[in-house]
């Protein structure tokens, strides 16, 4: 159970702070939290904060206040401010997530660049003869689309191998996905091929389940897994963090999902190792060879106000109720009564059970909209957006080995809607997904026929 | 997107823009005479791209599959022509020169790491070569095998004969022992000291010698000199677009000329797009904000409004930093360390000897000094003297002009000098 931030030190451009988890009169009131997200667009359903994330209006301020404090004059923010005010992010972050050391948080763009970071180190590996030619690194069959792709350019490339990992969707127990993955890993293992790296997602995006990352790490050491790199980009604001707890080599979050952050920015926790040492950042610049975190604060011009915010942050989430702790828990709570309910008006069911799901929830979507690929997953959602004003991605749910399908479409649960809660959702966003699939159910709609 | 607000009923569609509202957010106590290093943006590009950020905040979704991507086409047609590409394929917009380079120089260690380089091929660049470069190349190129040459340049320098002259040597020096030239990476403009490079001479003479590709850094260029990428000439060619072209930060260009290799390149930041070119990878590198990529438009209104678009801003920045430039030589008894043709929008100007600036860290001290004590922001290059130099001039200070400076500000530069050597201060005397 993490504590409620200390009100550390940070920079003195952000609005009046407020009284920080004292009385309840102190605390965010629901209109201000409409004020807070008044910049988002009027008449839509929001329900997708998972992919993009949220800001609101007072981190925008603020951040447009470090902005402006460069354009007065960049040099001398460049000498004297910069590499301060990354710092106390940096410093911020460390105690947010039980990291030991300030030294092993770096501040990065995003979970993608993360994984150019630990890959290209991967790559090196290769190249100078520390892995062989046909080493493995493991990855879950739903690894984020953009981590894949950096897999193919810098371990496939390099001469390394991939050992996919498949979980089950629908899923039901943690006990599921670690006899799954304790599986899938051996089998990759066989003709004694060794691992050299595991990515594992803390919650995997699409589709959306909680990860017992902790038990996988453990499972990654008993099998001789050289290295751990945990992606966890939904995580944080999202699910508790404790590094440590977790135990992997490399843990990477993005704060502008989850954490109130603009874009963008993201941590990347490297365990204090000499590996850890041999990381670089892809663009390299003057700080080169001066550790990952140092070099990561300065890749040359560029916008770095977005990883100057984050003492804002914590001023912003500690005016709610129990702090991000309490943030989360509301947000998990909300969007499983919000996912049961949409289940239970279609007939469907929910992907996983309550305690799988983050701040977000798979909910099958009913069978008669057919939907029988990704291009149709998409599909409906440009439909939904365009026709209806509501923002929700949909994953389609290939028919697993042995499955009949064809066209036998009875209760076959195809489609997912990948539903998110954030502060400022209400009740009225679920009901109009709810009233808007009912609409094309009843209009007889199937993905085919979609105009 | 955004057009001009600024239509006079008259029919007449342009009106100057107000220098003073354009920049009333720089810091009025400063003497702001170092463009160079980190640009500069007038109010209503800071404007016109807080208008793209809160279309992101307000719908990202329907911003990212909708509008993002025929947006930064926008501004990659808009860079071609500005550029005199060919093709749109060939600019790739990415955050800044030092990505650009990441970019090039990951390509060359494939290249090494698949034996199509071998051990000892050899990269040229200039001595005066930006410092994030070199340690791109420690990086990329050294640490796969490739041997790095040095240029030495001369400086002062005199006419583009001396760097012609030295460049030649380096080329003849990187081909001894049948070594291959991989890649020649050139200045357009340098950084420290700053002087105009001969370019396309210099592009030229690595196609005689073979050079496999010519990478320019042309970090500064764009809106400080002119660029036609083809009469260049080479393969490669990056610029940054918030230096000299007043666009936020970050956002630059980098011009690969259509070519086999030019499948071969990739963003370093893997995503999505991986594959599909360089400039569709560069486009997508996962959630951030991209809004200063695309301001390129409401940019391009901006300097349409100025007596000769960006053609009369660069000549008349130009003949001001000579100008000033020689004024404060006068003034110090110095001069300049660049013959005015060889100069951009940036001028290096001796500072007198008995300031004492003899290292580095003497120029960094300097220049804390001129900011804190004198208000004044420019930036002091050592030069190591020559063997029985006498009294040498060891000081240089980098001015810059751009739209927004007056004459004040090198006046107050040009006193804060005097006073120093008035009062008999050097750089000893000065704290850390």
């Amino acid at each position: 159970m993490e504590d409620p931030q200390a009100n550390g030190d940070h920079n003195h451009n952000h609005i009046p702070k407020k009284l920080k988890l004292s009385s309840p009169s102190s605390f965010i009131s629901d209109s201000e939290i409409r004020q807070e997200f008044a910049h988002h667009q009027l008449g839509i359903a929001r329900i997708n904060n998972g992919s993009f994330g949220s800001c609101p209006a007072s981190i925008i301020a603020a951040q447009k206040q470090w902005q402006l404090r460069f354009l007065q004059q960049p040099d001398d923010f460049f000498f004297n401010h910069l590499q301060n005010g990354i710092l106390r992010s940096r410093t911020l972050i460390t105690s947010l997530i039980n990291a030991d050391h300030v030294d092993e948080v770096s501040i990065v763009d995003n979970a993608t660049t993360a994984a150019a970071i630990v890959l290209q180190h991967v790559g090196w590996a290769f190249a100078e003869g520390r892995f062989q030619k046909g080493d493995a690194v493991v990855m879950l069959h739903c690894a984020f689309q953009a981590v894949k792709k950096s897999i193919e350019a810098y371990v496939t490339r390099a001469g390394g191998s991939v050992i996919v990992v498949q979980l089950p969707f629908p899923v039901h127990s943690d006990q599921e996905i670690i006899a799954e993955f304790r599986k899938g890993l051996a089998m990759g293992k066989a003709h004694g091929r060794k691992v050299r790296l595991a990515i594992i997602d803390h919650i995997t995006s699409m589709p959306c389940v909680v990860i017992p990352v902790r038990e996988l790490v453990q499972i990654c050491r008993e099998e001789g897994v050289e290295q751990v790199f945990v992606d966890a980009a939904h995580a944080i604001g999202s699910v508790h963090v404790d590094v440590k707890e977790i135990g992997a080599d490399f843990y990477v979050s993005n704060l502008h999902k989850w954490f109130f952050c603009p874009p963008s920015v993201a941590f990347l926790y490297c365990r204090k190792s000499p590996i850890a040492l041999d990381l670089h950042h892809p663009v390299v610049s003057h700080e080169y060879g001066n550790g990952l975190a140092i070099e990561s604060a300065w890749i040359g011009t560029r916008d770095y106000s977005s990883q100057l915010v984050v003492p804002d942050v914590l001023d912003f989430v500690n005016r709610f109720e129990g702090g991000i702790a309490g943030i989360r828990k509301r947000n998990h709570d909300a969007v499983v009564r919000m996912g049961e309910l949409l289940a239970r008006a279609w007939g469907t069911h929910l992907g996983s059970p309550p305690e799988m799901c983050p701040s977000m929830a798979m909910v099958g979507l009913p069978s008669s909209l057919r939907i029988s690929s990704d291009d149709d997953a998409l599909k409906l959602r440009t439909h939904l957006r365009d026709h209806f004003e509501v923002e929700v991605p949909i994953y389609y749910q290939a028919l697993k080995d042995g499955e009949i399908g064809g066209d036998n479409w009875d209760g076959r649960v195809a489609g997912y809607a990948r539903i998110s809660h954030q502060v400022y959702n209400t009740v009225d966003d679920y009901l109009k997904l709810r009233d808007a699939i009912n609409q094309l159910v009843k209009d007889g709609v199937t993905c085919n026929n979609l105009p | 997107m955004a057009s001009d607000d600024h239509h006079i009923p008259n029919g007449s569609t342009t009106t100057p823009p107000d220098i003073q509202f354009e920049f009333a957010h720089h810091d009025p106590a400063i003497a702001r005479i170092n463009n160079g290093s980190f640009g500069s943006c007038p109010s209503s590009v800071i404007s016109a791209q807080q208008d793209w950020q809160l279309k992101w905040l307000q719908q990202p979704d329907d911003f990212y599959f909708n509008t993002l991507k025929p947006s930064i086409l926008k501004a990659r047609l808009i860079i071609r022509d500005l550029i005199n590409a060919d093709h749109v394929e060939e600019i790739s917009i990415v955050d800044n020169a030092t990505t650009a380079a990441a970019i090039v120089l990951q390509h060359v260690t494939w290249s090494f790491l698949s034996s199509q380089f071998q051990p000892g091929d050899a990269a040229i660049i200039l001595h005066y070569a930006y410092g994030a470069i070199k340690k791109s190349l420690q990086a990329y190129v050294a640490r796969a095998g490739g041997q790095i040459i040095e240029v030495k340049l001369p400086f002062p320098v005199n006419s583009d004969e001396e760097i012609i002259q030295e460049f030649g040597k380096a080329l003849e020096l990187g081909r001894m022992n049948g070594r291959k030239i991989r890649l020649a990476l050139i200045d357009h403009i340098t950084s420290m000291p700053s002087v105009v490079i001969p370019v396309k001479e210099l592009v030229k003479m690595c196609r005689e010698e073979d050079v496999d590709q010519i990478f320019v850094d042309g970090a500064h260029a764009i809106g400080c000199v002119d660029i036609d990428v083809k009469d260049i000439g080479a393969d490669y060619y990056t610029s940054n677009l918030h230096k000299w072209f007043f666009c936020p930060p970050a956002v630059a260009f980098l011009h690969c000329k259509k070519s086999d290799i030019l499948n071969q390149l990739h963003h370093p930041v893997v995503s999505h797009e991986y594959g599909n070119g360089l400039a569709i990878e560069s486009s997508w590198i996962g959630t951030r904000d991209y809004s200063a990529q695309l301001v390129v438009p409401e940019v391009m209104d901006f300097v349409n409004r100025f007596d000769g678009g960006i053609d009369g801003i660069k000549k008349r920045n130009h003949e001001k930093v000579v100008e000033m430039a020689i004024m404060l030589a006068k003034a110090w008894g110095t001069h300049l360390g660049v013959p005015p043709q060889m100069c951009s929008s940036m001028a290096m100007v001796g500072l007198p000897a008995c300031l004492g600036i003899f290292s580095h860290s003497d120029g960094l001290k300097l220049r804390a000094y001129l900011r804190d004590c004198f208000k004044v922001e420019v930036p002091i290059y050592y030069r190591e003297p020559e063997k029985g130099e006498h009294t040498p001039i060891t000081g240089y200070a980098r001015i810059s002009h751009q739209v927004y400076n007056t004459v004040e500000d090198y006046y107050k530069f040009r006193d804060a000098v005097n006073k120093l050597f008035n009062d008999g201060v050097t750089c000893a005397f000065l704290s850390d």
